[in-house]
This record gives C-alpha cells, sequence and structure tokens, in this order.
C-alpha cells in the first residue's frame, strides 16, 4: 500500500472479548492523513478514538483490516512504524522518578539518537516547550501542563514523521490547554510533522485542526476541514427548548414546518429539545413558535447559532454530542 | 515559541546494549530515589536472621548442626530466602507502569522485547546483590563462618541472581497477564511461603517429613540453598548432584524468563 499519505487505514475492524461480553471497538474504520497536519479524531466516549490511535501506533493489532503509517504497515513492519513515530498516551508517558531532562535524552537514546545529540535535542524541546524551570526538578512535583509538555518532548525528540495524541488536553485548565494547543499546532508547520490528536473538545478541534473526523461506533461518520464540515451542512441552527413536554408532541406538532431541515428532537431532563437548520431563521422562529402555540405548547429558550462542529455531528450522527453520556 | 520544537537529529541503528542501559539506568534511578524501598529490602534479612536465629536456636543441640552450628547452617537458607522475596514483587514495577501510561509509551518505542525486560531484571539483581551481601556480613556477625572461601562466597551470591531472575521473571509474567497488583501481591503470598518451607531452607532434606522431601527434591528453592549451603561451607566438590542442581536452576530461570517475554503479548492483547 504505497501512499504519500502520513496514514493510510482501511477497514480497521477490532473488537474486546471478556467472559462476559463482546465489545465492538471499531467497525470498519478507514481513514487517510494527509502529511503535515493536525487531523483530530472527534467522537464521544468509547467511539473508537483510543483504539484507532493504538492500532496506528503498534501498541494493538487489528482483528481485520491494514494501516500504513509513514509507508509502513503496522503489522508486518511494526518497529519501522515504532521508530517514525512518537505516541503520548492517555496516561503519562515520563517516569515520575526522574526529571523531564532525564526523560527525555532517554526516549532519544532508545530510539538511537546519539549521546551527544539526545543532550543538545533535549535542551532545545526544553526551551521551546517552555520547561526550563522545571526540567532539573522530579516529574512527579509538575503539574499536568508541565507533565504533558515532558511527554510530548519525549515524542518529539527523535524527530519523529508521525506523532499521536491520545486526549492530550484532558484533565487541564483552559490556560494549560491553550499553552498546549500552541505546541501542538506549532509541531505541524516544523518539518511537516503529521500530528494525529484525538479530544472531545468541539470547540478546540474547529479551531485548532487543519481536519476533523467524527467517529461514532467505531465507525469513520464524515471527515473534512471543519469550515468544510460547517459549509456541508449550511444555514443556520435552531434550538428551542419546550419545557415539561413529550417528544412525540413537539415532533408532530412542528413537523409539517415547511422553511426547516434536519430536525431532531431530544429530550433533557423534564424538557425536550428540538433542533433544526434554517436558511431564513425570521421566517423559522415565527413558524416554529407558531406550530408549538397551536398544539398548545409552551416553549422557553430559543437560541440561534451559525454552523459549528456540534451541529456537524447533530447531523451527522443523529443525536447531540454528550461526551459524557450515555448514547444508547 | 521562538524556535521550531522540532529539527533533523541523526537516528541510528540503535544497539541492544544501548536500550538495555538505558532500561537499567531508569529503574535503578527509581529505585535509589525511593530510599525507603531499598532500606527495607536491605533491613528485612536482618530481621529473619535474628528472628529465625532466636525461634530455631534449640536446635543447635541437634546433631545435624554440629558443625558450626544453626546459624552458619541457615544463613545460605535466608541468603535464598531474601532473593526470592525480593524477586516475588519485581513485577510491581510492571504494575505501575502499567497504570500510569509509561508501559505504553515504552511498548511504542522501538524497544527490543527482551531489553525492556532484560534492564529491569539487571536492577532487580543488583538489588539482590546488595541484599546478599547484607545477609552474609550480618550471617559473620551473628556467628556464621564460611569455610568455603572467597570461592563459596562468589558462587553463593551468583547462585542468589540466578534464582532473583528466576522468580523476578515469575513476578512479571504474572503481572504482565493480570495487570492488576492485587492479584500479583495475592500470587507472589502463595507461592513464597510453600517454596521457603518445602525446601532445605531451614531444615536438612532428611528431617523434613516423607511428602516435603519429596516436593522439595524438585523445588528450585532447594536446589539453590543446597549448591550455597556446599559452597559457603567448602563442599562443593564432595556434595551429590549438584551440577545437576546447577543445570536445573539455570534451565528453569531461562525457561521463566522467555515466559515473561512471552507474557508481553498478554499485555499487547488486551491493548
Amino acid at each position: 500500500m504505497p501512499t504519500d499519505a502520513a496514514i493510510e487505514a482501511v477497514d480497521l475492524r477490532k473488537t474486546y472479548s471478556s467472559r462476559k461480553r463482546t465489545v465492538t471497538a471499531l467497525d470498519g474504520l478507514s481513514l487517510t492523513v494527509p502529511t503535515g497536519q493536525v487531523f483530530a479524531l472527534l467522537g464521544p466516549n468509547g467511539a473508537g478514538k483510543s483504539t484507532t490511535v493504538k492500532i496506528l501506533s503498534t501498541l494493538a493489532t487489528a482483528d481485520s483490516g491494514s494501516a500504513c503509517v509513514g509507508g509502513f504497515d503496522v503489522g508486518r513492519d511494526a518497529r519501522r512504524v515504532r521508530q517514525s513515530i512518537g505516541y503520548v498516551s492517555q496516561g503519562t508517558s515520563a517516569d515520575a522518578r526522574m526529571t523531564p531532562r532525564e526523560n527525555i535524552i532517554m526516549s532519544a537514546r532508545i530510539r538511537g539518537v546519539g549521546a551527544g545529540e539526545a543532550r543538545t535535542s533535549t535542551a532545545r524541546l526544553v526551551a521551546t516547550l517552555g520547561l526550563d524551570e522545571c526540567a532539573d526538578q522530579y516529574v512527579k512535583t509538575l503539574s499536568g501542563g508541565q507533565r504533558r509538555r515532558v511527554d510530548i518532548a519525549c515524542a518529539l525528540v527523535h524527530a519523529p514523521q508521525v506523532v499521536f495524541l491520545d486526549e492530550p488536553t484532558a484533565g487541564l485548565d483552559p490556560e494549560a490547554r491553550a499553552a498546549l494547543w500552541q505546541i501542538i499546532v506549532g509541531m505541524s508547520a516544523d518539518n511537516g510533522l503529521s500530528v494525529i490528536v484525538t479530544t472531545h473538545y468541539m470547540d478546540e478541534a474547529d479551531r485548532l485542526c487543519d481536519h476533523v473526523l467524527l467517529i461514532d461506533h467505531g465507525r469513520a461518520v464524515v471527515g473534512g476541514t471543519p469550515d468544510e464540515l460547517k459549509a456541508s451542512i449550511g444555514g443556520t441552527g435552531l434550538t428551542v427548548t419546550v419545557p415539561a413536554a413529550q417528544p412525540d408532541d413537539v415532533r408532530g406538532a412542528v413537523e409539517t414546518v415547511g422553511v426547516v431541515r434536519d430536525l431532531v428532537v431530544e429530550t433533557t431532563g423534564d424538557d425536550v429539545r428540538l433542533a433544526v437548520r434554517t436558511d431564513d431563521a425570521t421566517a423559522a422562529l415565527a413558524a416554529l413558535t407558531g406550530a408549538l402555540d397551536h398544539h398548545g405548547l409552551d416553549y422557553g429558550a430559543v437560541a440561534v447559532s451559525r454552523p459549528s462542529l456540534d451541529d456537524v455531528y447533530l447531523r451527522y450522527v443523529g443525536h447531540s454530542y454528550n461526551y459524557e453520556g450515555d448514547l444508547t | 515559541m521562538t524556535t521550531t520544537a522540532v529539527q533533523p537529529v541523526t537516528v541510528r541503528q540503535v544497539r541492544w546494549t544501548t536500550q538495555f542501559s538505558q532500561v537499567f539506568l531508569r529503574w535503578t534511578r527509581g529505585q535509589l530515589r525511593e530510599p525507603w524501598g531499598i532500606g527495607t529490602s536491605l533491613f528485612q534479612p536482618v530481621i529473619w536472621i535474628v528472628l529465625f536465629g532466636a525461634v530455631f536456636s534449640t536446635l543447635k543441640a541437634l546433631p545435624a548442626f554440629s558443625d558450626g552450628g544453626y546459624v552458619t547452617f541457615l544463613i545460605p537458607g535466608i541468603l535464598m530466602m531474601t532473593v526470592l522475596y525480593s524477586g516475588a514483587w519485581a513485577g510491581q514495577g510492571f504494575i505501575m507502569d502499567m497504570d500510569s501510561g509509561v508501559m505504553a509509551s515504552m511498548m511504542a518505542m522501538p524497544l527490543r522485547r527482551t531489553a525492556l525486560l532484560a534492564g529491569q531484571l539487571a536492577t532487580q539483581t543488583v538489588i539482590c546483590l546488595l541484599q546478599a551481601v547484607t545477609v552474609l556480613v550480618i550471617g559473620w556477625l551473628a556467628g556464621a563462618r564460611y569455610s568455603g572461601g572467597v570461592v563459596g562466597l562468589l558462587v553463593a551470591v551468583a547462585v542468589a541472581l540466578v534464582l532473583c531472575v528466576a522468580f523476578s521473571s515469575v513476578s512479571n509474567a504474572v503481572a504482565l497477564i493480570t495487570r492488576n497488583g492485587i492479584a500479583l501481591i495475592g500470587i507472589a503470598q502463595i507461592i513464597v511461603l510453600p517454596m521457603t518451607f518445602l525446601s532445605s531452607t531451614m531444615m536438612p532434606h532428611d528431617l523434613l517429613p516423607g511428602w516435603v522431601q519429596n516436593v522439595a527434591t524438585v523445588n528450585p528453592q532447594t536446589w539453590a540453598v543446597d549448591i550455597g549451603r556446599a559452597a559457603l561451607n567448602g563442599n562443593l566438590g564432595s556434595a551429590d548432584g549438584l551440577a545437576w542442581k546447577a543445570a536445573c536452576l539455570l534451565t528453569v530461570a531461562a525457561l521463566l524468563f522467555f515466559w515473561s517475554l512471552r507474557s508481553l503479548r498478554s499485555f499487547q492483547r488486551a491493548q
């Protein structure tokens, strides 16, 4: 499978089975990551993001399907794939009982960087990732944001072609997240490095990634640049909350309204939330509220929004993006 | 950011020894920076010598212990028991790595699996070496005498290190397969006590009950204790079957290392 793309994966399938149950993590996922981009895998818990990254970084093996990273097959040529990638796990990559500098040098030496070059490369990373002050303190004494930067430095020190970051910003405060994203976006500008990042922050993926792939239930749902995805659904989003109502009543009331499309009716607590897209927000709002009034349904909050990735998710997956919630 | 983080570096074909020494350095630093861990591991054999020496002090009246007394008899047993206990916990380090995410990062590097395990075993072996020296010194202070001389001491320590590799490998394999610290503790407890008591650690083989003798004969702990005891007492030439016991011990240690190597696949399957 020779290719110019940084990553090419075709029809990946993976199930995890225990005595009690079998879980399908990937159900025929395919993706292509162009070289030199920040590529986001976006989806709720259990969608298959981490499994995809683990297979592409040779940590796990797929039940079937094939994948090439940096031109090497992840199954047959795992060692060369490992040589050309950096991987930052969801946990930590750095040994807590060593200093950032020691950790980064170790990562370089294990991968075949000579002792002298490992030290200079480490010093450069320490400076560019803002780790000067803590470079010689034990990792266990560092903040979450600093630790994450150490993990990333360990993954970059051998100048890989592809870097995988599994939920790099999870659990960080907004300031640390912003600083980390600045680094991630900066990375891809260097030497055509391709960055594959999993995230559940829609707004971050929207603003900072070149390409977004939405994943749900182990399948790729839709992919493109954030602008392409938002343009593909078009129009303006309208959401209307109807307190203490039945979804079927709400659906029945607004189903025949003409100027709207992509109707989604969902229950949130005791309330019902209806979401539509329209090219004429004023007319649509009048028509929707009119229809609700006509059926004796009171409505509460009304929100008008330009297309966001949340809307893209809603449109293609068919339910709201709810990272923590159950999606059965 | 003023300069770019990623700049080209020369990546060469990496030698096994480089990877091994990096892994060894990592675990050794970790051990040295946890003074409590290394401190207790050195203090533990002292307690055993005092404890067992006191409890079994009346045994010196028995003819079996006539030459040199019970302490001289006991020290080789304590030596092997110490490394057995120490090795049985070795897998705890991998459990911590699996929980933290370090293990996943290591496995995604082009790090040879043998270097990953051997580097950790080497650190474990150094700890066992320190423990062995401690046991022999404390034993000497407690009255034990090593008529086997320098050769005897070296042979006894070498055998202890082989036993350390064997049991560290068991512990690593169990850790990688179960991926669970509680399971590792449970299994270590179940293995370690019977291994010690169903062997010649505390009692000469001939004084053990019949069925215990049978078990002890095939117990690697017995092989190690018998060789160590013969070496320290200067009986390497005269004792029976030592070559066989040494060969069996080395074979078992090698097989157990391969088992731990294979167990890495079990970890990978669970990813």
